[in-house]
Formats: C-alpha cells, sequence, structure tokens
C-alpha cells in the first residue's frame, strides 16, 4: 500500500485558517496603499494649493503695500514710509519665484502669473520707482502730471483682476483635486466590501472541504458500525478510508476492532456449537468420537486422535479412545504415559503444543487419491481440577491458526468438564448395574429362601405328624436298642479277638515262612542232587521219586511264596513287572502241567483258545501263570467227574470299552476255566474270595489246601488290571472267568504331570554367556509387546529371594528389563532384613529352598508383620507337588509357581498381583 | 438417578401392574420368543421398575408400547431381565467338594459331557476345564456352555478376564484345591487376562433357553448354579424336568448354594450326594 503523505485533521484546520489569514493580511497591504496614497494627495493638495493660494495673497499683499507706501512716501515725502516699498520689492520677487516653482506641473497658470509679474515690473517702471524719484527730486509737477493721468492705478487693476482670476482657477484645480480624491475613497470602500466578501467565501469553502474530509469519513465509520448492529449474523464489511488522518486511524482501530469481534463471534459461535454438540451424550465412545470430529472440522485438521487418561494400579496410561478421518484403526500409538514422546511430554507439561516441522517419517494423512504429509501437528491436553485428563492431536496440512489454538483452549477447557462429567456418570452407572445386578441376585436367593421356607413350613406339618409317629417307634427301637448295645459289647470282644487273631497269623506267617524255608532248602537241594543221579547208583524210579520230591517241595515254596506274596498283596508292597507273554505257547504249557493230573481223576481236560487271540500279550507273565493255575488246580482238585475246560478268547472292543474304559489297555483277553465239580453255594461265592476261606470247613479236611489260591488270584487280577468273575451252582460247576489286559506301559499308578503346551523355558543356565544370549532373546520377544503396551511394572519394588546365584542373575535381568526395581536376598534372614529397612516392596518372589531360613519359614514371618499382610508373595517352588503347594499357602504365599519358570507366566502372574 | 428415587417410586404390584405385566411378557414372548412370563414376578417387577425410571415412562404398558412399535428395545429389555453374576471358581469349597468327590466317579467314563446352563460370561465354565485339566479329564471332556442372552456369550467365547479380578480368582482357584500354579493358564496384558485356547479346546458356547429349548444331549454333569432362584416353582419344575432328561443315570446336578431339589416333584429321583455343595446324583 502506497504511503500518502499524512495530511491530519489539525493540519488541515491550520492550513485552511493560514489561507484566511494570509488573504486577510494581502488585504490590509492593499487598503493601507491604497489609503497611504489618497493620504498624499490629500497633503499634496493641501500644501501646495494651500502655498499657492498663500504665496499668491502675499504677492498681492507686497504690491499693494508697495503702492501704499509709494503713495504714503509721496505725500509725506518722510523716507521711513519708503522702506516697506523696498520691502516688498525684494520679497514679491521671492514669492514669485516659489509660486512659479510650484506650478511647475501648471503651465496655464505659470503663464498667467508671467503675465502678473509683467504686469507688477510695469506698475514699478511706469509707476512706482518714477514717481519716487521725482518725490525725491521733488519734482512735483511731474507728480502731478503722472497723477493726473495716473496710469499706476490702471495696472493696480490689472494686477487685481489677474490675482483674482489666477486664483479662481486655482480653487477650480483644487475641487478637481478633491473631487478626485472622493472618487477614489468610494472606490476603496468599494474594494474593501470586496476583499471582506472574497475573504468570507475563501473561509467559507475552506472550512468546508475540511469539515467535510472529516465529516464524511465519520459518517462512513458511523454507517458500518450502524449496520455491524444491526446485522445479527457474519460482519463481512470492512471501513475503506482514503484520507490519511486521524479518522483513518479510528477507521483502522475500528476494523481491528470489528476483526477482532468477529474472530470473538467465531470462537464463540463455535464453541457454543462444540459444547451444544456433545451435550447429553453419556457413552464415552460417542463423546470423544463426536467431540473429534467436531474439534477436526473447525480447525480444518485431517485426522486426529484422542487419548484418554486411565489409572491402572497407580499408573498413569493414556488410551487411545477415538480417532478422526483415520481410515484404518492403526493410527498412532495405543497409548502411552506420562512424558513419553511429545505427546506425554505435552499431558505432562499441561500446554498446548504446535509443531509445524513434521518429521519425515510421520504419518501420511491418505485422501482417495493419495497421500499427503501433514504440515503442522496439534497437541493439547483436556485438564480438569489441574489433571490432564485426556490429550488430543491433530495433524492438518495447514498451520494451526494462533484462532484455533484460542479455540482449543476454550473448547478444551469445557470439554474437560463435560469429559469427567461423563466419567463419573459412566463409573456411577458402572457401579449402579454391577450393584443392581448383586442386589438382584440377593433378592432373587432371598425370594427363593422365602418360597422355600413356605414349602418348609408346610413340610413341618407334615413332620409333626410323622414325628408322632416315630416316637411311639422310638420306644420300641430304644428297647432295641438296649438289645443292640448288648450285641455290639459282644462284638467289640470279637473283634479284639479278631485283631488278636490277625496279629498272631501275621506272626505265625512270618515264623512259617522263614521256618519252613530252612528245611525245605534242604530237601529241594538235595532231591535235586538225587535226581541227577551222578553216581548212577539210583534206580530209574527212585530218581522219578526225588524228582517228585523235588518238585513238590518247589510247589511248597511256591505255596509259602504265596503266603508272603498275599501279605505283601495286604501290605500293597508287591510290584508287577510287565513283559511279553506268548499266547501260543500257553496251552501246551498248561496242558502239560495239568493233563496228568486230569488224567489220574479220569477227568475231561481240554484247553481252548481262539484264532483271533494275539499271540503277544503284555503282563506280569509269574503272576499271570499263577492266576491261571490255580484256577486250573482248584478247578481240578474240586471236580470229581466231568470235565474241567480252559477257554481263552480275546474280548470284543467295543465290549471291552463298555465295561472296563482302560484307556491303556491295548485289548482284553478273557480265559474261562469251567469244571463240573462241586460248585460254591451263592451265599459263599463272595467269601471265597476273602484269605483263608472255603466254601466249608468240610471241604477243608476233604480236600485240603490252605484256601489261600483264590484270594491271591483275585489280588493278582486286581494288580494286573483285571478281574476274576465267578459263576456258579451247587453241585453243577462253577466257571471263573479272568479278565485282563494287555498293557504295553504297565499301569501308572503314580499320576504323571501333564505338560502344558507350551514350551518350558528353563531358566538355568551353565555359564553366564549362554545366560546373556538366552535373556537376550527373551527380552526381543517381549520388547515389542512391552513398549506397546503399558507397562504396570514400571518403578515398581521386586524383592527376589534365592539362593542359587545363577537363578537370582537370570530373574533380575529379566525384570529390570520390564522397568521394575530389582532388590535381592540370598536366604530368609536377608530378606526380612531388608522388607524391615525398605518397607515399600510392591512384591516379593521367594524361592523354597534356601538355607538358613527357608522361604516357608521367611513367608510365615513376613505374614506376622502387619503391614506385609496383604504383600503379594509368589512362591517358587522346586515341584509341583501336592505337599509343597499346601505348605506354601498355609506359609502365607499369595500364589505360587513351580520351577522351571518359565518367564511370560511368571510376568503374567506378577501383572496379576501388581494389579490394584 | 436419584438414589432416592428408588423409595418414592416403590410402587407396589397390584392387580392392574400384574395384568399390565403379563401384557408385557407376552408381547415379548410374541416378539422375540423369549419367555419370561414364568420368572418370578418379583425380579421381573424390579427390572421393569429400573426400566421405567430410565425411560421416564409412568407405566409399564409404555413400555409395551415401545416393546412393539420400537424393534431395538426389546434387546434392552433382555439385558434388564438377564442378571450376570459370577466369578472364577465361585464358592470354591464346591469345586473342592466337586474335585474330591466327582471327579473320581467320572474318571473312569470313556468320555464326560458337563453342561453349564446359565453359565453367563463363562468364568465357571472356564475353572470347570481348568479342574478338568488337572485331574487328567480334559482330554475326554465336552463342556457346554449355555446363557439365553447371545451378548454375554461373545464375551465368554474371549475367555479374557479383567486383571483386577484375577486376584480374587487366584484365591478361590488356591482354595478350590487346584494343583498347579493359577498362572500356568493365562496370560496378561495391560487390562486382561488371556486364558489359554488349549482350555477353549472343548468348551463349546452356545445359546440356549432354559425356558423355551429343549434337551439337546445327555450329560454326565449339569452344573446350574444361581439360576433358577429367578423362575417360579412352575417354571424351575419344568426345568428340573429337562435337567432330569439331560441326565445320564447315576448323573450329577449341581446347584446353587442357596438353592435345593428338595420341593420338587424330581427330588426322589435324586439321591442327596453333597448336601452341603448341593450337589445330587440321579439314581
Amino acid at each position: 500500500m502506497p504511503k500518502n503523505k499524512r495530511f491530519g485533521i489539525r493540519s488541515k484546520i491550520i492550513y485552511g485558517n493560514l489561507i484566511v489569514i494570509f488573504c486577510f493580511i494581502i488585504s490590509i497591504i492593499m487598503i493601507n496603499y491604497q489609503i497611504s496614497s489618497l493620504q498624499k494627495e490629500r497633503n499634496y493638495i493641501i500644501k501646495h494649493d494651500m502655498s499657492i493660494l498663500e504665496l499668491s495673497n502675499q504677492m498681492e499683499k507686497h504690491v499693494l503695500d508697495m503702492e501704499t507706501s509709494q503713495w504714503d512716501y509721496i505725500i509725506t515725502g518722510k523716507e521711513d514710509y519708503l522702506l516697506p516699498y523696498k520691502d516688498a520689492e525684494t520679497k514679491w520677487k521671492d514669492e514669485y519665484n516659489q509660486l512659479y516653482n510650484l506650478l511647475s506641473d501648471n503651465p496655464n497658470q505659470q503663464k498667467k502669473l508671467m503675465t502678473i509679474k509683467e504686469t507688477i515690473e510695469h506698475w514699478i517702471q511706469t509707476a512706482g520707482d518714477p514717481t519716487v524719484q521725482w518725490k525725491r527730486e521733488n519734482k512735483t509737477q511731474d507728480l502731478n502730471n503722472f497723477f493726473k493721468t495716473d496710469i499706476g492705478q490702471k495696472d493696480m487693476d490689472t494686477i487685481r483682476t489677474l490675482f483674482e482670476t489666477f486664483r479662481t482657477t486655482e480653487k477650480s484645480f483644487t475641487n478637481n483635486l478633491a473631487q478626485r480624491l472622493d472618487k477614489q475613497n468610494s472606490m476603496l470602500t468599494l474594494s474593501l466590501f470586496g476583499i471582506a466578501i472574497l475573504l468570507a467565501a475563501i473561509s467559507i469553502s475552506s472550512a468546508l472541504v475540511v469539515s467535510k474530509s472529516i465529516v464524511n469519513t465519520i459518517n462512513e465509520v458511523t454507517q458500518t458500525i450502524m449496520q455491524m448492529v444491526t446485522s445479527r449474523g457474519k460482519i463481512e464489511k470492512r471501513i475503506v478510508i482514503k484520507s490519511n488522518d486521524e479518522i483513518k486511524d479510528l477507521g483502522n482501530a475500528t476494523n481491528t476492532l470489528i476483526d477482532v469481534f468477529t474472530q470473538r463471534q467465531w470462537l464463540q459461535s463455535n464453541i457454543a456449537e462444540l459444547v451444544t454438540m456433545y451435550q447429553g451424550i453419556s457413552s464415552l465412545e460417542k463423546i470423544t468420537k463426536k467431540f473429534l470430529s467436531g474439534i477436526s472440522q473447525v480447525t480444518g485438521a485431517s485426522f486426529g486422535a484422542l487419548y484418554l487418561r486411565e489409572q491402572n494400579n497407580q499408573m498413569i496410561e493414556y488410551v487411545k479412545k477415538a480417532i478422526y478421518a483415520d481410515p484404518e484403526d492403526d493410527i498412532g500409538i495405543k497409548s502411552f504415559t506420562l512424558g513419553q514422546g511429545l505427546i506425554g511430554q505435552c499431558a505432562a507439561e499441561k500446554s498446548i503444543l504446535i509443531n509445524n516441522n513434521i518429521p519425515n517419517d510421520y504419518r501420511l494423512i491418505s485422501s482417495a487419491l493419495g497421500e499427503i504429509k501433514p504440515n503442522s501437528i496439534l497437541i493439547a491436553p483436556i485438564i480438569f481440577e489441574g489433571e490432564t485428563i485426556a490429550v488430543i492431536e491433530l495433524a492438518s496440512l495447514n498451520e494451526f491458526t494462533d484462532l484455533q489454538q484460542i479455540l482449543m483452549e476454550e473448547v478444551l477447557n469445557t470439554f474437560g468438564l463435560t469429559l469427567n462429567s461423563v466419567l463419573g456418570r459412566m463409573e456411577i452407572e458402572r457401579l449402579l448395574k454391577k450393584s443392581q445386578a448383586m442386589t438382584e441376585e440377593l433378592q432373587a436367593q432371598a425370594e427363593d429362601l422365602q418360597t422355600q421356607s413356605v414349602e418348609l413350613n408346610m413340610q413341618s406339618e407334615e413332620l409333626r405328624m410323622i414325628n408322632e409317629q416315630l416316637e411311639e417307634r422310638t420306644q420300641e427301637a430304644e428297647e432295641r436298642a438296649r438289645e443292640l448295645e448288648y450285641a455290639k459289647a459282644e462284638l467289640e470282644e470279637k473283634a479284639r479277638q479278631l485283631a488278636l487273631s490277625s496279629k498272631y497269623k501275621s506272626e505265625f506267617m512270618a515264623n512259617m515262612s522263614h521256618e519252613l524255608r530252612t528245611p525245605l532248602n534242604s530237601i529241594l537241594l538235595l532231591s535235586e542232587m538225587l535226581t541227577e543221579n551222578s553216581d548212577q547208583t539210583l534206580s530209574e524210579e527212585t530218581v522219578e521219586y526225588a524228582r517228585v520230591i523235588h518238585s513238590s517241595g518247589k510247589d511248597l515254596l511256591m505255596l509259602i511264596n504265596d503266603i508272603l506274596d498275599l501279605s505283601k498283596v495286604e501290605a500293597g508292597k508287591l510290584e508287577m513287572t510287565f513283559a511279553e507273554v506268548s499266547l501260543n505257547e500257553l496251552p501246551s504249557q498248561l496242558e502239560a502241567n495239568f493233563s496228568p493230573i486230569a488224567k489220574q481223576k479220569e477227568l475231561d481236560f481240554t484247553i481252548m483258545k481262539e484264532a483271533n487271540v494275539p499271540d503277544i500279550f503284555y503282563t506280569d507273565e509269574q503272576r499271570f501263570q499263577q492266576i491261571i493255575k490255580n484256577l486250573l488246580s482248584n478247578a481240578l482238585k474240586f471236580t470229581e467227574s466231568g470235565s474241567v475246560s480252559l477257554i481263552i478268547r480275546k474280548v470284543e472292543d467295543k465290549l471291552a470299552q463298555r465295561w472296563f474304559q482302560m484307556k491303556e489297555a491295548e485289548y482284553w483277553l478273557e480265559i474261562s476255566v469251567q469244571d463240573t465239580g462241586i460248585g460254591i453255594p451263592k451265599a459263599k461265592q463272595t467269601l471265597i474270595f476273602e484269605a483263608f476261606q472255603q466254601a466249608n470247613g468240610a471241604t477243608e479236611r476233604k480236600y485240603g489246601g490252605t484256601g489261600l489260591g483264590l484270594s491271591i488270584c483275585k489280588e493278582f487280577a486286581k494288580l494286573l488290571g483285571g478281574r476274576i468273575v465267578l459263576k456258579s451252582e451247587e453241585g453243577v460247576g462253577s466257571t471263573f472267568t479272568l479278565y485282563l489286559p494287555s498293557l504295553p506301559n504297565g499301569i501308572h499308578h503314580v499320576k504323571e504331570a501333564d505338560t502344558y503346551e507350551e514350551i518350558v523355558a528353563t531358566i538355568q543356565y551353565e555359564d553366564e554367556m549362554a545366560m546373556e544370549e538366552e535373556i537376550n532373546e527373551v527380552e526381543n520377544a517381549h520388547s515389542r509387546i512391552v513398549t506397546l503396551e503399558n507397562n504396570v511394572f514400571s518403578n515398581k519394588n521386586v524383592l527376589i529371594v534365592d539362593d542359587d546365584r545363577r537363578n537370582i542373575f537370570t530373574l533380575e535381568k529379566a525384570i529390570k528389563k520390564e522397568g521394575m526395581n530389582v532388590f535381592t536376598a540370598n536366604n530368609g534372614i536377608e530378606c526380612l532384613k531388608i522388607l524391615e529397612e525398605h518397607p515399600n516392596f510392591d512384591i516379593v518372589l521367594m524361592d523354597i529352598m534356601m538355607p538358613e531360613m527357608d522361604g516357608y519359614e521367611t513367608m510365615k514371618n513376613i505374614r506376622k508383620i502387619k503391614k506385609f499382610e496383604s504383600l503379594p508373595i509368589i512362591a517358587l517352588t522346586a515341584k509341583a507337588m501336592k505337599n509343597d503347594r499346601e505348605k506354601c499357602l498355609e506359609a502365607g504365599a499369595s500364589d505360587y509357581i513351580s520351577k522351571p519358570v518359565e518367564l511370560t507366566q511368571l510376568l503374567s502372574a506378577m501383572r496379576v498381583w501388581l494389579t490394584r | 438417578m436419584d438414589p432416592y428415587e428408588v423409595n418414592e417410586h416403590e410402587i407396589e404390584l397390584d392387580e392392574t401392574k400384574n395384568l399390565e405385566i403379563d401384557l408385557l411378557l407376552q408381547g415379548i414372548y410374541q416378539l422375540s420368543g423369549y419367555d419370561f412370563r414364568q420368572y418370578m414376578r418379583s425380579s421381573i417387577w424390579r427390572r421393569i421398575k429400573n426400566r421405567m425410571r430410565v425411560e421416564k415412562v409412568p407405566t409399564v404398558t409404555r413400555l409395551l408400547e415401545k416393546v412393539i412399535h420400537e424393534p431395538a428395545f426389546i434387546k434392552v429389555l433382555l439385558d434388564d431381565f438377564s442378571i450376570n453374576v459370577t466369578e472364577m471358581f465361585r464358592d470354591p469349597h464346591f469345586f473342592y467338594s466337586f474335585r474330591t468327590k466327582v471327579v473320581p466317579l467320572l474318571k473312569d467314563l470313556p468320555e464326560i459331557r458337563i453342561w453349564h446352563a446359565g453359565c453367563s460370561t463363562g468364568e465357571e465354565v472356564f475353572s470347570m476345564a481348568i479342574l478338568l485339566h488337572e485331574e487328567n479329564l480334559l482330554e475326554k471332556a465336552k463342556i457346554y456352555g449355555t446363557d439365553m442372552n447371545e451378548n454375554i456369550l461373545e464375551k465368554a467365547k474371549h475367555g479374557m478376564f479383567p486383571l483386577g479380578k484375577m486376584q480374587n480368582y487366584t484365591k478361590n482357584y488356591l482354595k478350590s484345591g487346584g494343583t498347579h500354579s493359577f498362572s500356568e493358564y493365562y496370560t496378561t496384558d495391560h487390562k486382561y487376562a488371556h486364558f489359554h485356547s488349549a482350555l477353549k479346546k472343548n468348551i463349546i458356547f452356545f445359546q440356549h433357553n432354559l425356558v423355551t429349548d429343549r434337551s439337546f444331549n445327555e450329560f454326565h454333569v449339569i452344573i446350574c448354579r444361581n439360576v433358577l432362584i429367578y423362575f417360579n416353582t412352575n417354571l424351575q419344575q419344568q426345568v428340573h424336568e429337562l435337567f432330569y432328561e439331560s441326565l445320564c443315570p447315576n448323573g450329577f446336578l449341581a446347584l446353587g448354594d442357596k438353592e435345593t431339589i428338595r420341593f420338587v416333584t424330581r427330588a426322589d429321583s435324586y439321591i442327596e450326594f453333597d448336601a452341603a455343595e448341593q450337589i445330587y446324583r440321579k439314581v
């Protein structure tokens, strides 16, 4: 804008007045000049004309004096009287010269004057001087002659008339001059009026010009302001001033005022719009999203994100709640903490941050046609009661203006309030809902109880009736009870006896087995030697006897072993050895063993093996054969006539599944021993499996035997995972069926700890190098997660109690990496000492096996201290044995983890116990 | 909402109200298939009162109007009527009893089917999975978690629970006789504990309404704790009938600690297995 030369109102007024003053001075000078010229002329008239008149009068007087004096002298003749004559004669010439000079500008008058002079000189020559001369010479005649003619008188008269005409002419001149002066005077008066009028015109016009230039702009300003007053909407118009003066200043100031006013109006309307926009919304998602999109639109931002403060276990983090104009939900970080990055800094400082120097790798704004780098980002905290409760970040293609920044500040102030109230409302709603739900459940429970009690009332009535009936019976029962008491006493006595006899039995068995073995050993050894017949001194028959002795001895030994077995079984001390058994060989073996006896008793003895029975069967061979042999020998023993048969079958898989439900079993075998013997009465069928029992005492005498066989069979079958089923009819025969599973892997009595699907990383290393590497790997795997998510761990104090330096080292490394402060103690005593010195620990990791004071002891001691009652303690136990676990909990552990410690598991558990 | 308002507006049920509620529940049933007609009147009335207060309507019939004319409103009422209170290993002594007394009887079964009726957000279902895992039975078990509220089931399927509750859950777990470390079963982020998906392998969540839907399998165990208390006697009878049908012979039925089977006609078909924990066994 070209800068006009400044021409202010003051100078305008001054210049206008100066013009007037200038004109005024000029006119005064002019008038003065006129007046002085008039004066001159008047003086001239006064001086010149008056002196002319005076001089002419003087001349005339002197002439007259000369005549008078002439006359006097003539009359008197005295010389004294001639003096005036002489005097006047000189004087009039002077006066004539003067007059002549004065009349230099008037030749006519000069001529007249010369005529007068000539006439005077003529008088003097003709009349004056001669007469005087005559007198002196006393020429009275001449005098008389002269006076007779008197020519002097004639000259005198001429002089007088000449003077008269001279004077009238002169007077007329003066009159003329006076008339001219009068004219000039009136001209002067006229010009005075003219000047006055002109001056007035100039003053008025200059006043008009100045006032107009002032008033016009003022009017314009007033008009614009009036327009603003009347217009309610936007004021687009601005005051335009061409002049360069104070009014322009005023106009400019007014324009600035309007600009500010418009900005303020813009601010207010936008603030109002934004504020009304999120009123009445109670959902956090909605309000943040709406607010973000609102503020983004107002500020022209291309995308934005809003982070809301969340407090998690004294850990303040800001979590992304809303985004604007972002095509996928991947904008920026999910959360951050105070002071983390620019945005965290902003949250910490609680002031708006505008950055126009966007780094090159900053996220691009994508539009339909491509991606553009934003020009400016704005990060603003939303503050409530001095705390940053949320942070908003906007990115724009244009730079953010001051006005937008002010808008942000204003809006964020009220938004902070609203946000806080929404959060509060949501929290209240959540709590209300929760409490309602809980109340509801309680009430429903209460009501249910009430209905129950109503029904209970009805039932109690019923019960009362029943009670009465019962009372009658009670009396009967009491009598019975007395009898029973008596019986009970008897029974107790018997039980005592039984216990005693059981004791005797055990002692007997132990003694017997020992006492019997010693002689039996000699029998076996010697009979074997005899069988060998090394001397060849014995007959064939004798050798056969010896062989029988030896085999019977062996049987006896077996029997003794049976007894021992049974007691072992009963004591649970017998161990099974599962191995491959060939079923193909079994029938021939049994045939060889038992057919002689069968033949002897003239019994049919058949062994059948079905075709689908596999050859290989996994079980404990010795016990398996023992069972079959027992069953067979029993069958043969108790069968007088008829047949004994043994059938080997494979149980169908389906049936096996339904009956046995044993997962480990490869397949099941069914071995039935059928006889046509004496059979077993129903009542005794369960009894015969008990030790030292036979169907009745008579059988014992008749058939012999210890009665141990079946009970051993039953116990063995059980140990091998199977069972024995008996079907029998007295006098018809019995069938003992043995069901046994094939168990390639044996039976697992001890449950093995299941391995979890996750790979367990043992944190125990041989040397520190290996340790470092491993930790780095683990750290790398976790570092991403740790940086992204909010860190619950940062600045938490952890105490690791462990006596193994390597364990401490490993744990310390890993935990420190999570941002926790790690303290270590090598045993329980140290641990207590450290806790005493630094009571502000957040969690303790406690090893159990330690010298001096172990983990259990230490935890018990910690819990005794009141302030540590709820301190989270995670026990690290060597084995997840049930006992271990319970001892830990009893000692006061909050949680426990079994070694080897898996890092993610440990951190997960720590996160749980660090959450408040 | 003014908490005192509750007292001021404590409107008692009268004949008109009952009629209105009848109509409302009838409407909901016909429009959505959800049948609340046999829920405990008092409980339903409390839920309706809450809703009336929130919606600022003076009568139950106004709610019916909304139900009929605003399709989305039914969902709101459904959420109101479904009450979801649960936690992991809730009443740990129940789980302890289950582990020590019921589990040994399930061990030899070739397959174990367990039904959590009204499982809510699935905490108990996951607890059961953990228990079975520790007893080496999870592989052959199928756990069915059902609820009438589909939204809730969606939550249950995630198997993630807020960190803030985990300390309590850990305590419950330990009291319930857990044999491992509880932390073996989850990993955490800054907000939730995510339970391992291996646990979910044998869990099936689906929508099932005890009031209207029928039996869908035969189970060895049915767990339905603190659900029947919302039903009236008649409906309780009906649901017990459903449970009876759905149980294997010798199957177990577990109820909430304040519930009892005593007044149901089906009571004769069960023996008290653990009276203190409300575990019954079908005869």
